[in-house]
């Protein structure tokens, strides 16, 4: 792509002997929010470090703003990092804390002040610049992490899972927050994590990572409703995934036909996509759980164990009955097999 | 972890080098020395040695000493570290420091105190003179009894804060589930306390072995030449008779012995789990 | 409850048998008699004072204090930057190396005293105050780097890794962000390798010529030749000088946790 503002070639990472990332990749374009999804150990964070500079690279090169950063170390490449710790300085107040890079810049006193200050303002924590770090709220400390990295106008900003350390109030007022100063600044972010729904509330794009490689890239529209393998699906919340031959499906236990012609490939369904209480398959509720608006069932049946979601306004089944259901041809997610 | 070997090689080098160069080599010279008789390698050296039967008793009597003392700090380690455990985090603090602070003053005054109260004259002689049990002083100085209090007194507070740092990290409420579970003290103690504290008593336990082994001060005040330890032993070889072959094979022997004490130490506590 | 009476009589037992023969000591060196003696007979402080004229105590106090300060704070040079490589860096053979500098605690202190005696003293003429020093930092260097490396695990490495990315170099990192923060166990450190040399003896036992004796090894040789109450007196002084250090330093830096 001729629009790549961070681009990783051929990128290949290693601790030690071992191979963490076997060849990567990927475009970055400038001003986007790039999400790292996938889950522990698919060598999502290695990339990030990769890309900070804390990593030496096994093969292949890194380039920002078309200048090769592949040798560069890590404190003349101008990433910032939040870190998931925040890795704020306990010995320094919150001023201080954001100082820091200021200062190893040598930039004149005045300068300093009025760049501290703006970068509390933003994070909207002017108000605590004399606290340390110890006497701030998990959510302040995030933020003050946060403003450190952007008060050196960083090329490219990462952020290691950025909300997982938060509580779930704190997440919703963090990720609007993110969202804020991306469109404010315009800087160019990259985010790992390994919750779904994160990268899909906050990413324009989503690189969906799996031992080392990519599994899938595409937009969050593109993730979540055409996931183009079996395993994008499952992390995407296809829970229900089954081989398919012909109009013959087939489960970790047995077969079944459906009712419907499909591409051979895997069929997969969400929970709410499948209809229980009538249709061509007979099972037995296992399990049921109440969800607020919705009832949970594990439903046992030949092919194997079936996720189900119905309205809670659906009278409920009880468990060792037996039940119908439909894994009906609309909802179903058709995955062709490469 | 940063993987830049040369860096990290060139700050812990020159500390690694420092103490090979100035402490291990010499050291080494003087242990291999002990191998060598008119220059060519031998262990003659080591069966004249174990063959001469004062070298014999100072041998037994410093392994016994060190087994005693260790096992007496123990026995009292245990009872004290569980109540310093349970007082307030307040009083334990204070405890705790008053338990740590003898190991920070100089082991001469430390054992020097035994003198007074063990003396001719000191407190225990005039306690016996004085209710009438002996008419005349009895010897309590140089003598093993002697030697073995003030090592008790030197080494058990190692003893006591590895075993108050063991019981820490004890499960809160361990002990009181044993007891729910109808366990008699002495149970709870074999069964829950022991097994779960073990590493600290190992610790412990090696501390107070190799300290009581290579301790020189106690024995030379409190134990003279009458009562020789491996270490005074050591001394006077070498002050008296220039005799360094001795010397390095009293050297080997205590190295080989501390070290043997955490070897079987730690054999034993993972053969128990 | 019983059992906090039992538990406070075997505290209190202990606590005497442990701390109660420094009261003694104190006491026999107040006695006005010429021979060492519990209880007192007559109360005098000439025995304190006299310790303050007896020249062979002053220079051996002053060889002492120049070892304990001296060669503790040239372990910490060298046992800082070892143990910050042994915590943050994968290094080839770090556990030779760890055990390279540890070894001084196993290795009975008589030995090394014979040993640089007999191989840097005598052949290569070093002073013995020289080999005095280097035993003591080599015997300081481990506890310096035990207590600093457990102060450098307690400290997430990702503040060094965020101080770099804020432009830092590396050594910068250390000084701006690591030191300040392992500051107090550094401190700690600097105490217990102050106190361990400062008591140090069967190190120095051979390496002692004339006029160069450290403090202990002066105090076993005065015992030896006078049975007068000055050594206890003197004790009392060091057990004075130790139990300040001990109640500051833990009143600052909680140093027992540091032991």
């Amino acid at each position: 792509m001729s629009d790549a503002f961070v681009s990783l070639q051929n990128l290949s990472l290693a601790y030690g002997k071992t191979v963490v990332v076997p060849d990567l990749n990927l475009d970055i374009r400038k001003g986007e929010l790039i999400a790292l999804l996938g889950p522990s150990g698919c060598g999502k964070t290695t990339t990030m470090r990769a890309i900070a500079g804390l990593m030496s690279l096994h093969g292949g090169s890194i380039s920002i703003d078309g200048i090769d950063m592949s040798r560069t170390p890590a404190n003349k490449r101008g990433i910032g990092l939040v870190f998931q710790s925040y890795a704020l300085f306990p010995h320094l107040n919150a001023f201080e804390n954001v100082a820091f890079g200021l200062r190893l810049k040598k930039l004149p006193k005045s300068e300093i002040a009025s760049g501290v200050e703006a970068g509390l303002n933003t994070v909207g924590l002017s108000h605590l610049a004399d606290r340390k770090p110890a006497e701030m709220s998990g959510g302040q400390q995030q933020r003050l992490s946060l403003a450190r990295s952007l008060v050196m106008q960083p090329k490219v900003l990462l952020l290691d899972e950025p909300l997982s350390n938060l509580d779930a109030r704190l997440r919703l007022e963090m990720r609007t927050e993110l969202q804020r100063v991306q469109r404010d600044t315009g800087i160019t972010m990259v985010f790992v994590t390994h919750d779904q729904s994160e990268a899909l509330a906050l990413a324009d794009r989503i690189v969906l990572m799996k031992d080392g490689l990519i599994e899938q890239l595409g937009t969050p529209d593109d993730l979540y409703n055409r996931p183009e393998t079996a395993f994008a699906a499952d992390f995407f919340g296809f829970e229900n995934i089954f081989n398919v031959s012909g109009s013959i499906i087939t489960g970790p236990q047995g077969s079944a036909p459906i009712n419907f012609k499909a591409v051979d490939g895997h069929l997969a369904w969400r929970p709410g996509a499948i209809k229980i209480g009538n249709g061509s398959h007979q099972g037995t509720v296992r399990g049921v759980a109440f969800a607020g608006e919705q009832r949970e069932y594990v439903i046992d049946c030949q092919l194997g164990q079936i996720k189900a979601s119905v309205s809670a306004d659906e009278p409920a089944h009880e468990i060792g009955t037996s039940i119908a259901f439909d894994l009906p041809k609309a909802g179903a997610l058709s995955i062709l097999v490469t | 972890m940063f993987q830049n070997q040369r860096e990290g090689l060139a700050l812990a080098l020159p500390a690694a080098i420092f103490t090979a160069a100035l402490f291990l080599l010499p050291v080494g010279i003087l242990l291999s020395e002990a191998f060598k008789v008119d220059g060519s390698w031998s262990l003659q050296g080591y069966i004249d040695f174990a063959s001469k039967p004062l070298n014999q008793v100072v041998f037994l009597r410093t392994l016994k000493l060190g087994f005693l003392v260790a096992l007496v700090s123990a026995v009292i380690g245990y009872a004290c570290a569980f109540c310093i455990v349970n007082l307030d985090g307040k009083h334990r603090g204070r405890v705790f420091g008053l338990i740590v602070l003898p190991l920070m003053i100089s082991p001469v005054a430390r054992t020097y105190a035994w003198i007074v109260i063990l003396g001719r004259t000191g407190i225990v002689n005039d306690a016996i003179v004085g209710l009438g049990l002996s008419e005349t002083p009895i010897r309590l100085l140089f003598t093993e009894t002697a030697v073995f209090l003030g090592l008790l007194q030197l080494f058990m507070p190692l003893m006591i804060i590895s075993l108050v740092s063991a019981m820490e990290n004890l499960p809160k409420d361990a002990v009181p589930a044993a007891r729910v579970l109808g366990a008699k003290w002495l149970q709870v103690f074999t069964r829950v306390i022991l097994p779960l504290t073990k590493d600290g008593l190992v610790l412990g336990g090696t501390l107070v072995f190799t300290g009581s082994l290579t301790a020189y001060i106690t024995p030379a005040i409190l134990g003279g030449s009458k009562v020789l330890m491996l270490e005074t032993l050591l001394y006077q070889r070498v002050n008296v008779a220039n005799d360094f072959v001795s010397a390095g094979i009293i050297a080997t022997i205590l190295i080989v012995m501390s070290f043997g004490a955490n070897i079987l130490l730690k054999r034993i506590s993972s053969a128990r789990s | 409850m019983t059992s906090t009476w039992t538990s406070r009589i075997i505290i209190g037992l202990t606590l005497t048998f442990l701390i109660g023969p420094f009261f003694i000591i104190i006491a026999a060196g107040l006695s006005a008699g010429d021979f060492l003696a519990f209880p007192p007979e007559g109360l005098t402080l000439k025995w304190y004072i006299k310790v303050f004229e007896v020249e062979s105590f002053r220079d051996s106090f002053a060889l002492s204090m120049f070892l304990a300060v001296f060669g503790t704070i040239a372990a910490l040079m060298l046992g800082v930057p070892a143990a910050y490589a042994l915590s943050r860096y994968k290094i080839p053979y770090g556990e030779t190396i760890k055990t390279v500098v540890a070894a001084p605690i196993i290795v009975p202190g008589i030995i090394v005293g014979l040993a640089l005696l007999r191989y840097l003293v005598v052949p290569l003429s070093f002073t013995i105050t020289l080999a005095l020093f280097l035993a003591h930092t080599a015997l300081v260097l481990p506890y310096a780097v035990r207590v600093v490396s457990s102060s450098l695990n307690n400290l997430r490495s990702d503040m060094e890794e965020a101080a770099v990315l804020l432009g830092c170099s590396r050594i910068g990192a250390f000084f701006r962000v690591v030191l300040p923060n392992i500051q107090s166990g550094v401190l700690a450190a600097f105490i217990l390798g102050f106190v361990t040399s400062f008591n140090q003896v069967p190190v120095s036992l051979f390496l002692s010529g004339p006029g160069v004796r450290t403090l202990p090894i002066d105090m076993l040789s005065y015992m030896e030749i006078t049975y007068d109450p000055s050594v206890a007196a003197l004790s009392a002084l060091l057990a004075f000088m130790s139990v300040v250090i001990v109640f500051v330093a833990e009143k600052f830096l909680g140093f027992s946790r540091y032991v």
